[in-house]
């Protein structure tokens, strides 16, 4: 093999290595965006309540291992103290226990109301209403150390003007389902 | 072979050759003797001038009242304090002043953690604002039994500026270094029993 | 001949890359927060709160109760009080952070002395549909107060959210230098929206 030959051989190999590589872009752009995504995408999904499950009025739905079920969601009128133009609304839950580790399955747990608007509320600071010994919040709930078959009686309070309340609907989101949440309808939906 | 023997040969050469020129570069700059520059002694009865801040000692003086400017103490425990002037040099308001002094002799551990406290109010290591100079105390716990020093023996620390840091692209202050020592005489305590919280 | 051009070539990259570096936006400016303009009694709508100020008032001094006694609070400077309405938007959410960046931008944070107050005070949670009135209190220099704007956000670093930014307008200053209309105590023991704690 003269040397001539061997910077042809090279200069083909070349050729034929660089169509390889191009071709290969078109692979790689798109798996590098997806691996770059990843985290942001899993961590976007995971830290919201994006997509909502319906729940019937009177029907209880499985969700973060327990039984959830809507008992009571009424409006505290007539209140002193208050901004003018608010009210406070009492969402109760009974939550059937299954898998007892709420500490992971719960965490983060969040209660809220949303409107027709798809305005969200949180739980208030700002009123205090005086409740039974066995009414839980869902924090506390969590390290209440429930077990299996225990029935927890949860009660958020929430302060929303007034002119939202006939369409807001009690909403609960925990880490381990997200990014779904549950959405309990009225008894007139 | 013999050609690809060579121009290994040459590039081993060339990075041998980079490495040594910027090495030689890096010492021409500097950059191995700010390691053994010694340290001025700076008089504590002049401003200090450190890249964030303006400082003014006023005193030094060991307290064992229950309460220094809000800071609470087990009865008997004796503390240290610092008090002086510190003005903020930069354009945002900062607290970036837990490094700043560091003290250096042998009744106060180094690893031991001084109160920072806002004179004014009482209120624990506050954001101090640009431009506006608040008198300062430094407050260290001396240990149980421990003698009163005649003086107290600070490294005085500055950071430098970067307009923009390597992780976020962000301005901020940087690598810490000591400008310089101050040894404040301790004082008698001042006799008005202040800073009830 | 191909030598030259490659050499060409090679500077016309460097100037390329330059130019790159020098007029691109840095990472901060990219990420930083997005302001949304108003002034005093606009109501500035941000991504996740809206907010109106009602009223700048200066004092020299503060009253305000801290657990359950009278303290008065002075300063190097001027205090400086907004009160501000917030609402929330699509929902609950909270406003934590605020400074005041005077005409030379100099950047003045909310204050910290004031941090005993939980009601009415940054960090203040906010919800749809809910106006909430709440003080904002800076400590500044006498002449920064003139032409100074607020900045309110959600969070401290508040990457690719909105800031609200609210133009203060001029301030007349007095004879000794003090803003105009300065009183001397201003008392935050009452709550600002005038319902019972």
């Amino acid at each position: 093999m003269t040397a001539q030959d061997l910077a042809q051989d090279n200069r083909l190999g070349e050729k034929k290595w660089r169509r390889r590589s191009l071709w290969a872009l078109l692979v790689l752009i798109p798996l590098t965006l997806a691996v770059e995504a990843y985290d942001s995408v899993k961590a976007l999904l995971v830290d919201n309540d994006l997509f909502e499950r319906r729940v019937a009025w009177g029907e209880s739905a499985h969700f973060g291992g327990s039984d959830w079920k809507l008992t009571d969601l009424r409006g505290a009128f007539g209140m002193k103290n208050l901004p003018p133009g608010t009210v406070p609304v009492l969402a109760d839950f009974a939550v059937t226990v299954g898998n007892p580790d709420l500490q992971n399955l719960w965490l983060g747990c969040k209660v809220m109301l949303i409107d027709a608007e798809g305005r969200r509320w949180l739980p208030t600071s700002a009123v205090r209403l005086n409740a039974p010994d066995n009414v839980q919040t869902c924090i506390s709930a969590i390290f209440s150390g429930a077990k299996t078959g225990d029935v927890l009686n949860l009660r958020e309070t929430f302060l929303v003007p007034k002119d939202v309340t006939n369409t807001i609907r009690p909403a609960v989101g925990v880490g381990s389902e997200r990014p779904y949440f549950l959405l309990f309808q009225m008894e007139k939906d | 072979m013999l050609e690809s023997a060579r121009s290994r040969l040459k590039a081993w050469a060339a990075a041998g050759i980079g490495t040594a020129a910027a090495i030689a570069v890096a010492g021409v700059l500097g950059a191995f003797e700010a390691r053994h520059a010694q340290v001025p002694v700076l008089a504590p009865a002049n401003p200090i001038e450190t890249g964030q801040w303006l400082l003014q000692p006023v005193k030094a003086y060991v307290s064992s009242e229950k309460y220094i400017y809000g800071t609470l103490r087990k009865p008997g425990a004796k503390a240290l304090v610092f008090e002086l002037d510190m003005t903020n040099r930069t354009a945002t308001s900062t607290k970036d002043y837990f490094e700043l002094l560091q003290a250096n002799q042998p009744t106060i551990d180094p690893a031991t953690k001084p109160y920072i406290v806002l004179t004014r109010d009482g209120t624990l290591s506050p954001e101090l604002h640009p431009g506006m100079t608040e008198r300062m105390a430094y407050i260290w716990d001396l240990p149980d039994g421990a003698a009163v020093p005649a003086s107290l023996d600070l490294n005085v620390m500055s950071k430098i500026y970067k307009q923009r840091d390597n992780l976020y692209g962000l301005p901020g202050w940087f690598n810490p270094s000591a400008i310089g020592t101050l040894d404040v005489p301790v004082g008698p305590a001042p006799d008005n029993a202040e800073g009830q919280p | 001949m191909r030598r030259l051009a490659n050499l060409v070539l090679l500077l016309v990259a460097v100037a390329l890359c330059y130019g790159l570096q020098m007029s691109k936006p840095h990472y901060a400016d990219l990420i930083g927060p997005i302001p949304v303009r108003g002034k005093v009694g606009d109501v500035v709508v941000g991504r996740s709160f809206e907010v109106r100020v009602e009223k700048v008032q200066f004092a020299r001094k503060l009253r305000a109760d801290r657990y359950g006694e009278t303290k008065v609070l002075t300063t190097g400077g001027v205090w400086a009080l907004v009160t501000v309405e917030f609402a929330a938007r699509d929902a609950s959410t909270v406003v934590s952070t605020a400074s005041w960046r005077g005409p030379t931008r100099l950047t003045y944070d909310h204050t910290e002395r004031l941090s005993f107050i939980n009601n009415g005070f940054l960090p203040v949670t906010v919800d749809p549909g809910l106006q909430k009135k709440a003080r904002l209190v800076f400590e500044v220099r006498p002449e920064e107060v003139g032409n100074a704007t607020v900045l309110i956000s959600s969070k401290l670093l508040a990457a690719l959210d909105s800031q609200a930014e609210i133009s203060i307008g001029p301030v007349a200053a007095s004879s000794d230098g003090m803003p105009a209309g300065t009183v001397d105590t201003l008392d935050l023991t009452q709550p600002v929206d005038g319902l019972p704690k």
